[in-house]
């Protein structure tokens, strides 16, 4: 895939992955004391280990670190623009004419070389007729 | 009894062509191209297929305009940007969780000039295809006329030699 459309993919699973993290962590972070007065919230259930809730953080923000790195590289990697536009179109113009004048030389060959072989063919039908009237038949 | 509907009938404009065997000339021409914008089932298009630029799609840009833009370095400071949103994001959502709908704002408006400025390389890299295959194509052309000469010369020598021996016999 070229470049950019990996930049534009990557491009979206940043924003994929941001969404997941802050999704993910207010789906399952654990209810917070509201006030001193108020008793401790009920214990969370089993399902919820507290590894599990500390980790996925860590790991998500380190996805969308490694992502934004990715990112970075594939910047970089970016071909530098030479010149802008106008620039561009020049050189497509000198190498339309240079493309026209190699064009012609080939053809110019191709009928050289097209005689020639006219010129080979006729001997070899010379050459044969010869052969053919030199053997008589018996 | 079939409850399908029928397809509808074929445009009528074949009786024009009745005699197109014999007069090519009698039957219309095929219609001009298109220019400018026409309607297609009900929806709009146009013919002119350019990027609209931010301002039109009303989206504030984040990065300066001018001729030659440094793609690089915007693309850079972009990514830069969204991270540190993102980390804004998450403290707004600690510390002051109602107020989250500005940064969320501000990072969605960070991918829609990311988008943009991706899209408006798209350009640069169709016409730096078509560089490429010129390119090539000098390339393939001049080995082209390389070989024809090479053969030709060969076949001249060829020529020459069974003409010597011929000569000679």
């Amino acid at each position: 895939m070229d470049i950019i459309s990996q930049l534009q993919e990557l491009v979206n699973t940043i924003a994929a992955l941001a969404f997941n993290t802050f999704g993910t962590l207010q789906r399952d972070a654990p209810p917070v004391r509201l006030s001193p007065n108020y008793p401790e919230p009920p214990a969370a259930n089993p399902t919820e280990d507290a590894a599990n809730v500390a980790e996925q953080p860590k790991l998500m923000s380190a996805a969308l670190v490694k992502a934004a790195k990715q990112f970075d590289a594939l910047v970089a990697a970016l071909p530098s623009s030479e010149g802008g536009e106008e620039a561009q179109l020049k050189r497509i113009a000198e190498l339309q004419a240079e493309n026209d004048a190699v064009g012609q030389e080939l053809q110019r060959q191709l009928e050289a070389a097209d005689a020639e072989l006219k010129q080979v063919q006729e001997l070899f039908n010379q050459a044969a007729d010869n052969c053919l009237n030199l053997k008589k038949p018996e | 009894m079939a409850a399908t509907a029928t397809y509808p009938p074929p445009p009528p404009y074949y009786k024009l062509y009745k005699d197109y065997i014999q007069n090519p000339n009698s039957a219309p021409e095929p219609p001009p191209p298109i220019e400018g914008t026409y309607v297609l089932f009900g929806a709009n298009y146009t013919t002119d297929d350019v990027l609209p630029s931010l301002e039109e799609q009303g989206v504030r840009q984040l990065y300066p305009t001018g001729p030659n833009i440094d793609f690089k370095n915007e693309l850079r400071s972009l990514n830069r940007d969204l991270q540190l949103h993102i980390l804004e994001l998450a403290d707004v959502l600690v510390e002051r969780p109602s107020q989250y709908a500005r940064r969320v704002e501000d990072i969605s408006l960070i991918f829609k000039n990311l988008h943009h400025l991706l899209n408006s390389l798209r350009p640069h890299q169709g016409r730096a295809t078509l560089i490429h295959l010129l390119e090539s194509q000098i390339q393939r052309r001049k080995q082209a006329v390389e070989d024809i000469k090479r053969r030709r010369e060969e076949a001249q020598k060829l020529l020459k030699e069974a003409l010597g021996t011929l000569d000679g016999h």
